[in-house]
């Protein structure tokens, strides 16, 4: 029950506690250099602004923006489908089945790392997207979308609610590492992907295919955007600052962060005693927790970012999503400091799993006899150090976000003041996060 | 949990351990002589685990250990049941009535969860520096 991540055995050791204090006071008073030093006028375009980049040279544009790419693209994402498929309906019932590894960390992990370096990685490869779009060219239909307009007010609150079904398969639910029950629950996702898909498109995908909304948000931190049909590479601020404010962003980042700190704070002494002692069974206090630190994460988000005063013709209540984008690059470094040594140890492994999908002692891909190096495991000082300075990073670049958009947002007169509700707000993500990778 | 150190390991139970690892493909097991010549001149670690009416003690406790230094999981049980160590490989350790004692040591730094899973309990986390 208690496994972590339904996968893997030995995890990271905690970051020394020098190191988490020093990460939460370079970022306390980082916050503070940028909101001094920086720039009085907004630098990065608002939501609906696509500002300009520098064109990359025009043979590599030509060849990632060609229809070769793009299909070829959407061929490997089917035919890795059609193989998860295969280990999911034939393969053993065991962890070795590669099925986890491919869900959980090439799917969950690898594709959020990877968008985050090259941009949105599932709606390029996304095979239920895929599925939509044949369908609706063979019946003549509009693939983008589909046959009723995408509701504007739900936003991407169906994308949140598919997150958190799947942190909470994840993380609380006892069947995570049986067979029938995550296949059951991708069985679910596939068949609401496609109906959705074939009623509204894929805008549909764009909105409530928890995979597509996690990878898109992160990606936009990647330094690659498509300007005028060439690729350009720009800062990943002026992408960020592109994320469209839809409703709804505010939940996914609240299930993002929630997740993921819960997972490291079930790992705390803390919670294992508070689970052990407590009246009610286990998996009641796994989904009042994940429940739980959601819910704060997305509330303390949405009161910081409220608090901002503004002027008369902007709605306070749309604060939340309009400044939604500056808290992906704390989620992205949390992230990337939970998971690094995860995806690279496991995502090995599974690598070498994948060549024996059911189980037979099979080598088809010739990678059986991979086993994962463990190199971080044995450099634990370099990698805290990684960890750390990801989330100062992390942090950084959401304070200097946030600072660009509220500046564009604030009256004259509130410009410096009211960042502060929210400034307070993500220093306080940070040092929690710097002290659940300490104590857990 | 109380951490004694121990005094004398128990021959027995180190060449179960070791067997069991060897088993599982880990080549890191204690000389004949119960103990050293693993990589650690550090004396072992004794964890006493207590299965009692179905409840155990510790639960979720931290234990520091050094790499390659031995770990005594001095296992007494009212029951026989199986003790989950998840390193990689994982292991299972499998006690009987009465008292049993495990030897294991760890190669490579992390940290790593010994659990009950019939009692869906981390008894404890351990830290290998």
């Amino acid at each position: 029950m208690i496994e972590a991540h339904g996968i893997g055995g030995q995890s990271d050791l905690p970051i020394p506690l020098e190191l988490a204090v020093s990460g939460a006071v370079a970022a306390l008073v980082l916050s503070f250099t940028v909101l001094v030093v920086a720039w009085r006028r907004p630098r990065y375009a608002g939501p609906d602004g696509i500002a300009g980049g520098r064109p990359v040279p025009a043979a590599l544009s030509a060849v990632v923006l060609s229809p070769y790419t793009r299909v070829g693209l959407r061929v490997l994402g089917f035919v890795v489908l059609l193989f998860a498929v295969a280990t999911a309906v034939a393969g053993v019932d065991q962890l070795t089945n590669p099925f986890f590894g491919i869900v959980y960390i090439w799917l969950w992990v690898g594709v959020a790392f990877a968008s985050l370096l090259l941009g949105p990685v599932w709606k390029a490869i996304s095979p239920v997207r895929t599925i939509t779009d044949l369908l609706h060219r063979a019946t003549g239909g509009d693939p983008e979308h589909g046959v009723r307009d995408w509701p504007t007010w739900l936003g991407v609150w169906p994308g949140a609610l598919g997150l958190y079904a799947f942190v909470w398969l994840e993380l609380v639910y006892d069947g995570r590492d049986t067979l029938a029950d995550v296949r059951l629950w991708f069985a679910v996702y596939v068949a609401v992907m496609l109906v959705g898909g074939a009623v509204f498109g894929s805008r549909f995908h764009q909105h409530a295919d928890p995979f597509e909304v996690y990878s898109t948000m992160v990606s936009r931190l990647s330094p690659w955007a498509v300007v005028d049909g060439r690729v350009v590479v720009r800062s990943p601020l002026a992408n960020l600052a592109t994320t469209p404010p839809s409703p709804g962003l505010a939940a996914v980042v609240g299930v993002l962060f929630g997740s993921t700190a819960f997972d490291s704070f079930s790992g705390s002494t803390f919670w294992l005693k508070a689970v052990y002692d407590a009246p009610v069974h286990a998996t009641v206090m796994y989904n009042l927790g994940l429940l739980v630190f959601c819910l704060v994460a997305g509330l303390l988000f949405a009161v910081g970012s409220s608090l901002t005063p503004v002027g008369k013709d902007l709605q306070r209540s749309r604060l939340p999503r309009l400044l939604a984008h500056s808290m992906v690059p704390i989620i992205a470094a949390y992230i990337v400091a939970h998971y690094l040594t995860f995806l690279v140890d496991y995502g090995w492994q599974t690598l070498a799993r994948a060549s024996d999908p059911f189980g037979k002692g099979w080598d088809i891909l010739g990678t059986a006899g991979l086993t994962p190096g463990y190199w971080f495991s044995y450099h634990p000082t370099l990698l805290a150090t990684i960890k750390v300075l990801a989330v100062v990073t992390g942090h950084v670049t959401a304070a200097v976000a946030a600072h660009d958009r509220a500046i564009r947002l604030l009256p004259a007169r509130h410009q410096i003041t009211g960042q502060l509700p929210l400034l307070f707000t993500m220093v306080g993500f940070t040092a929690g996060g710097l002290y659940l990778l300490f104590s857990a | 949990m109380r951490i004694v150190p121990l005094h004398r390991p128990s021959r027995a139970a180190s060449a179960v351990a070791c067997a069991a690892l060897l088993a599982a493909g880990l080549a890191a097991c204690g000389g004949s002589d119960g103990g050293g010549g693993s990589g650690s001149d550090k004396d072992p670690v004794t964890v006493e685990v207590t299965f009692k009416d179905g409840e155990v003690t510790p639960s979720g406790d931290r234990v520091e250990l050094a790499v390659g230094q031995e770990l005594d999981l001095e296992v007494t049980a009212d029951e026989p049941g199986t003790i989950h160590v998840h390193s990689d490989p994982e292991q299972e350790l499998e006690y009987p009535q009465g008292t049993k004692t495990f030897t294991l040591d760890f190669d490579r730094p992390g940290q790593i969860e010994v659990e009950s899973h019939d009692l869906d309990v981390v008894i404890a986390q351990l830290e290998v520096r």
